[in-house]
């Protein structure tokens, strides 16, 4: 790695933020730290970083009733800096945590429970604009779009369904496969599976599935 | 000893309480020289009203009727009857048992019959003395409150002491609150007639009022419990709401800190899998609500991950996708927690279960990153794997297969069931 990625952390616990300071490895570059909405996004825009490591669960004066503060920082620093991908962090391992800041236009998202090489390989991932999917959100994919009973997209345009090769990487992903194992068993590249994932993250993103929607709206994440 | 005479009309007196009941009639009798061996007055559950007489007949050792007899004497005697009646009714508790107390009179309709004799008698005996009417004035108009009286007592009887019967329930109580309101409200109608043509119209204006005050008496229950029923849903609303007020505290301070711990302490360290129990435990604990009270196989496979994370060095990541249909005492269920526990037990570190219900067969997959091992080279007496999950799932209908993890990492172990295989099995 020629240059190191370089990252924000946006964390409101500080013990944390340092506790994933020192974990991440040699290859990422911690250019600038935020603890609510406001301060993440004065960073963001300020050192337009590759990477932004952002809390789901983030206080903030003005967000709107329903959106989580992670979200609400995409909303407002994403135009500003084009460039910057974000990368969810999540305490909890829930879907519905999650989709929320996915839909907002993360590129993947992780648990805190993860190891500190687990976060470097992720945001080296996100930072080469791929998607980053816990087999929980793999889970959650499948089921919103309707996979398990059956259903499958024809046109590999569709938004509201996953290919069968999208659905086959998904559960691949599911049960706990690595991007190369998955690319082994189905035999194709690792490029193809993270294409294939890419895909599924822009469905997740743009899909106006129903499903997904009332979900989301029942919990208020949209 | 007559006690045994009442209960014989009530159907429901099990032969058991009747045995133990004669037993200690025949104590009584034989001690009943000493006062201190007459059993405390008690009302028995299978009674005709109250229970009051058939109480008294055993505590006395009188025969009930004549119990009765008394009471209505005693009751000519300026009412005294009635007040110790009343008095007892109050004071004195129910044969211990948990059945609910049944009553073989119905009192509620007698009530509204007795209602309906009163008005009756008022508007036919007003038809036939018109003329007379001054005469009779002060007697209808008393006559005509009794039947108020026994409208309103018809209705509380009906909803608050014979609702919880059994025998009767909501229906019973809805048709004698009906027939009260009906002869309530053409009371209130004749009074009025009454008002409109007489002399004294200030005693029929009161009585005309007493009869749509009666009205609103028969369904004062309803509009307590109602608001009894508002006052608990308030109550259960704030509660959730400190609840959920809690639950964000703990998600910001507790929950961080434990995924810190777990970061910090790596994957399989001893205090990683603690704090990764407790978190498992509070998140439980916070979001108990949204757990299915039925366990079904995504939830049962997930509590065993949880309870494996705790014995061994593991940490068992379960997803769960679509509808499950199968029970968490199924044959898959068994097999796929064998296959957990053998990961587990011999593989550790980082396990993967996937769960996946699609209409055709319901499918298991659990995947570890451990040594791995070749099904042929197990020895023959080593039965675990064989027999707990590939013979258990070809026996009961589905497939089960073990073969080494994509790149020869781990092991993962495949289980399928069919759906009309988990139909009949569930039947």
């Amino acid at each position: 790695m020629a240059e190191r990625v370089r990252v924000v952390i946006v964390d409101d616990h500080s013990i944390f933020r340092s506790g994933l300071k020192a974990d991440l490895d040699d290859s990422i570059e911690v250019v600038g730290e935020a603890y609510d909405v406001e301060s993440a996004v004065a960073a963001v825009t300020d050192a337009a970083p590759d990477v932004v490591l952002l809390d789901v669960h983030l206080p903030g004066v003005a967000v709107p009733a329903g959106t989580s503060g992670g979200a609400e920082v995409i909303r407002r620093a994403a135009a500003s800096v084009p460039s910057t991908r974000f990368l969810a962090l999540s305490v909890s391992d829930k879907a519905e945590d999650v989709v929320g800041v996915i839909r907002a236009g993360a590129r993947g998202y992780i648990t805190k429970g993860s190891s500190g090489a687990d976060v470097s390989r992720a945001v080296q991932a996100v930072a080469g604009g791929d998607a980053v999917f816990s087999p929980k959100l793999a889970g959650f994919v499948l089921d919103a779009f309707g996979a398990a009973v059956g259903e499958t997209a024809a046109a590999s345009d569709e938004l509201d369904r996953l290919s069968a090769r999208e659905q086959e990487v998904m559960r691949l992903i599911a049960r706990g496969y690595a991007y190369k194992e998955v690319a082994a068993e189905l035999f194709i590249s690792t490029k193809t599976v993270e294409t294939h994932v890419s895909a599924v993250l822009r469905k997740l993103q743009l899909s106006s599935r129903h499903e997904l929607t009332a979900w989301a709206n029942a919990r208020r994440l949209l | 000893m007559d006690s045994g005479a009442v209960r014989a009309t009530d159907a429901a007196a099990s032969v058991d309480a009747e045995a133990a009941d004669a037993a200690e009639n025949v104590s009584t009798t034989a001690r009943s020289s000493t006062a201190a061996t007459i059993p405390r007055m008690t009302r028995p559950r299978d009674c005709m009203a109250t229970g009051v007489a058939a109480g008294l007949a055993d505590h006395l050792g009188w025969s009930v009727w004549l119990v009765r007899a008394a009471f209505v004497l005693a009751t000519i005697a300026a009412g005294a009857g009635v007040l110790l009646y009343l008095w007892l009714w109050v004071f004195t508790p129910w044969r211990e048992g948990d059945q609910r107390p049944t009553r073989s009179a119905p009192v509620a309709w007698l009530l509204v019959g007795a209602s309906t004799v009163c008005l009756l008698g008022v508007w036919i005996a007003s038809g036939v003395w018109t003329l007379a009417a001054a005469e009779i004035e002060g007697s209808r108009s008393l006559v005509t409150l009794a039947g108020i009286a026994f409208a309103v007592a018809a209705a509380a009887w009906a909803t608050l002491i014979d609702r919880p019967d059994p025998a009767r329930g909501p229906r019973h109580e809805l048709a004698v609150r009906a027939f009260a309101t009906v002869l309530l409200a053409i009371t209130a109608l004749v009074q009025i007639f009454i008002v409109s043509r007489q002399s004294d119209t200030v005693v029929s204006f009161a009585v005309a009022l007493a009869a749509v005050f009666g009205i609103a008496l028969v369904y004062v229950p309803t509009l307590i419990a109602a608001w009894r029923d508002l006052t608990v849903e308030r109550t259960k609303r704030i509660r959730e709401e400190q609840r959920s007020e809690i639950a964000a505290h703990l998600h910001d301070s507790v929950l961080q800190t434990l995924a810190l711990i777990q970061n910090r302490a790596g994957a399989t360290s001893e205090v990683a899998r603690i704090a990764r129990a407790q978190e498992r435990e509070l998140r439980d604990w916070l979001f108990a609500g949204d757990a299915p009270a039925d366990s079904d196989l995504g939830t049962d496979l997930r509590n065993f991950g949880a309870a494996l994370e705790i014995d061994y060095a593991v940490t068992v990541d379960v997803v769960v996708v679509g509808e499950s249909r199968e029970s968490a005492s199924g044959e898959v269920a068994a097999a796929a927690r064998e296959a957990m526990l053998n990961a587990a037990r011999h593989a550790g570190g980082e396990v993967s279960v996937y769960v996946e219900s699609s209409p055709d067969a319901v499918e298991v997959f659990v995947r570890d990153r451990g040594p791995g091992f070749a099904l042929a080279e197990v020895p023959g007496d080593r039965l675990g794997v064989r027999e707990s999950i590939i013979g258990r799932m070809r026996r009961s209908g589905g497939s089960g297969e073990v073969r080494p993890g994509a790149g020869g990492i781990g092991t993962e172990v495949r289980l399928r069931f069919p759906s009309e295989r988990v139909e009949a099995s569930r039947g």
